[in-house]
């Protein structure tokens, strides 16, 4: 977003010299068409892998030593396949959606902070910017669905516009404590607040917060048990039943790209991006000025960073492999009756938290205690508020219900 | 180098805007209307307003977008022929575009700015911050610097009012749109009170819920 | 020479992209079209709006960024707009099965 403002020279913030520009350029072509690609690449053989041990398989070893050639492999197999365009379908918007999608999943990876100077850029409004282009994508995977002209695809797309508009919500919603915790929407300041303050994460309500985004992101992209706009066996593959080769290809890298988004996200904001200690600014305060300091820190901060966002992906992987597919009603009703109050709580937990702990601009330890404590007990309250007041709705009126029991239609008639 | 940019998005926008004034089919209209949307925060950005940008591309692009493709798709016509432009309407439909462009190029062009301020025409450079001898000035840069954070302040303070008013609007909007998009298929349970209505969020979210309720 | 963009190509590009609106809303049949030119009108409204905001001397005492507010009021209230306008569409469609504007003509006698 800076890159405008950077181009007028009248501005205060003129930033177009010949330096901005090669880190620009190493960050589009090191990073953007480089480095994250082959990080999906190998976040694919690591899902294989995974999936295979938790069926007790072994998964690909043929291509390479562990299989560890396998996704290139598969992405030769991909670029050299045929694009098969439906004829029907609607050519140019056919080709557009992958392209949508695969954009916004790439531009929400350019205000993270891997490490310290090391984000692509670090705007004032940097999760306004992240919510904006992540909501690029519905319509992407909408017009997919659409564009084919195929029933499933369109049902596809109607079930994953429906379920990503919703999680969004509470997405949004759970970010707002951390917002509010570091006073600003820059991502690189809410990274620095949490070398203070300790990691988001570990407080009661940046707790609840934290599950709640984790929830809410793994229905953003798409994973089980949220996977039902490409539920393959009810409605083949969704959205993307139409494409083939390379274009289902850019799905494809869309997807996991989103995986690995969203693990950056929420590394960046619950878990204190890189730093390897809760309440420590421990390889931040290696940097002294010196080129050996800075490349030591960010060594350290990016191996940590790189390590929880694995972390967040194995348990992508493996939630894939336990649990089975919701079905759309309950999706819904989770979204809307559940994650949505628990985050409209949740704020006001966390402005209590504001008041208690990040007020006095550092960590004392007994308002730290004080605040752990009581609001450990009322956030443990809310969430037991919420789930009792829904199944007592859901009590009251079984046809709402977000299990359709079996009395409830005897009960509905005997009424 | 900046003229350049602008006038490229600039073309890209008022052609966006065309195909979705001319486009046939309306799901390209809708597509073109998202082009346009996105230059337009492309001019935000050039304007020095980013967070504005990233507004009008969460909420135009991320929900009225797709709330207006949903439109679209619910209310399609089986019998074909959607989307014909209107025969007998068409020419002085173009002249009035072209009167009303007419019109507001003669504004921009005559002195009709205020007092001593000359025509908008003459406005050819934005007023320079650096110098921070004004107390504008300074309240300006650090609007741009920061501008999420003055947005909010400014919400809060001198534009209250406003504001509430915004969130009522929504509110209504939200009701409303839920109200209207109703089938009238639950007439033996119309009167139990619809759970979990008290759980939508009241602000900010407004035209989403119309597309999860709209059946 | 300096390097900036006037001020009236901004003037110019609402102007025009208003006028391509208002042709819209006239030239369509189907009601979810006028709507997307309408907002293409509301669009370009803003875009004027900071355009004065950014070019402007401000008189005393309007605050830092009366222009940007009125953008996101408006932007709030296209947002609105939308969510009922499509409301009364799918009513619409739903009574006459029609989407086109010119055969809601029930009140005309």
């Amino acid at each position: 977003m800076d890159v405008g403002t950077a181009l007028i020279a009248q501005s205060h913030r003129v930033d177009l010299s010949l330096s901005t520009a090669i880190v620009w350029a190493l960050w589009l072509f090191v990073g953007f068409a480089g480095v994250f690609p082959g990080i999906v690449a190998y976040m694919v053989w690591l899902e294989r892998k995974v999936a295979a041990r938790f069926q007790d398989r072994i998964g690909p070893n043929r291509v390479g030593p562990f299989g560890l050639l396998q996704p290139i492999a598969d992405a030769i197999k991909l670029i050299i396949k045929e694009s098969i365009v439906p004829r029907p379908a609607d050519g140019l918007i056919h080709l557009i959606a992958p392209v949508l999608v695969l954009v916004s999943a790439f531009l929400s990876l350019a205000v993270v902070p891997f490490a310290v100077g090391l984000a692509p850029i670090d705007p004032p409004s940097g999760l306004v910017y992240l919510i904006a282009v992540s909501s690029v994508g519905p319509l992407g995977i909408f017009l997919a669905g659409w564009s084919s002209r195929n029933k499933y695809s369109l049902l596809g797309a109607m079930r994953a516009v429906a379920q990503l508009v919703s999680y969004e919500i509470p997405q949004v919603l759970s970010t707002i404590p951390v917002a509010l915790w570091a006073g600003s929407l820059s991502l690189v300041t809410i990274f620095d607040h949490q070398a203070t303050f300790g990691w988001n994460a570990f407080n009661p309500p940046g707790f609840l917060a934290f599950v709640i985004f984790l929830i809410a992101g793994a229905a953003e992209v798409n994973r089980t048990p949220f996977d039902i706009p490409e539920a393959e066996s009810e409605i083949i593959a969704g959205y993307h039943t139409e494409y083939s080769g390379m274009r289902f290809g850019l799905f494809f890298l869309a997807e996991y790209l989103s995986v690995f988004v969203v693990g950056c996200v929420a590394t960046v904001l619950f878990l204190g991006g890189g730093a390897p200690l809760p309440f420590s600014a421990f390889p931040r305060n290696l940097i002294d000025g010196s080129l050996g300091g800075l490349v030591a820190a960010n060594a350290i901060l990016l191996t940590v960073f790189l390590l929880k966002v694995l972390l967040f992906i194995f348990v992508m992987f493996w939630v894939r492999a336990t649990l089975p597919r919701m079905r759309i009603d309950r999706l819904m009703n989770f979204a809307w009756k559940y994650l949505v109050p628990l985050c409209l709580l949740n704020i006001l937990l966390a402005a209590a938290w504001f008041e208690v702990v990040v007020r006095p601009g550092r960590v004392v330890a007994s308002r730290w205690a004080t605040g752990m404590i009581v609001l450990g007990m009322l956030t443990a309250g809310a969430v037991q508020l919420v789930f009792r007041v829904n199944r007592r709705l859901a009590a009251a009126a079984p046809i709402d219900a977000d299990w359709p029991t079996v009395g409830s239609r005897a009960a509905r008639a005997g009424r | 180098m900046a003229r350049f940019l602008f006038l490229a998005i600039a073309a890209l926008g008022l052609l966006a805007a065309l195909g979705t004034v001319l486009a046939r089919d309306l799901v390209r209209a809708g597509l073109h209307l998202v082009a346009f949307f996105f230059c337009v925060a492309c001019l935000f950005v050039v304007l020095e307003a980013e967070f504005l940008a990233a507004a009008q591309v969460l909420i135009y692009i991320g929900a009225v977008a797709i709330l207006l493709m949903f439109g679209i798709m619910l209310t399609r016509n089986a019998a074909g022929g959607e989307a014909d432009l209107s025969g007998g309407w068409r020419v002085p439909a173009i002249l009035a575009g072209l009167a009303v462009f007419a019109a507001l190029a003669f504004g921009i062009n005559n002195t009709v700015s205020p007092a001593g301020a000359g025509p908008w025409a003459r406005v050819v450079e934005r007023p320079a911050l650096e110098p921070a001898d004004a107390a504008w000035k300074a309240e300006r840069s650090r609007a741009i610097d920061d501008m999420p954070r003055v947005v909010g302040e400014q919400f809060m303070t001198r534009y209250a009012l406003a504001f509430e008013l915004a969130g009522l609007l929504l509110t209504a909007a939200l009701v409303g749109a839920v109200a209207l998009a109703r089938e009238d298929e639950a007439a033996d349970s119309v009167a139990e009170p619809e759970p979990g209505a008290e759980a939508r969020p009241p602000v900010a979210t407004s035209p989403r819920p119309s597309t999860t309720t709209a059946p | 020479m300096n390097n900036d963009i006037p001020l009236s190509w901004f003037l110019y590009f609402s102007a025009a992209s208003f006028a391509i609106g208002l042709t819209g809303v006239l030239l369509r049949r189907n009601a979810v079209a006028v709507l997307m030119a309408i907002e293409i009108m509301l669009n370009a409204a803003n875009v004027n709006l900071v355009a004065f905001w950014r070019y402007g001397t401000p008189a005393a005492g309007s605050g830092p960024m009366p222009g940007v507010i009125l953008a996101l009021l408006v932007i709030t209230v296209a947002a609105a707009e939308v969510a009922v306008g499509l409301g009364l569409i799918l009513l619409c469609y739903r009574r006459w099965r029609a989407v086109d504007v010119d055969r809601y003509d029930t009140l005309s006698g």
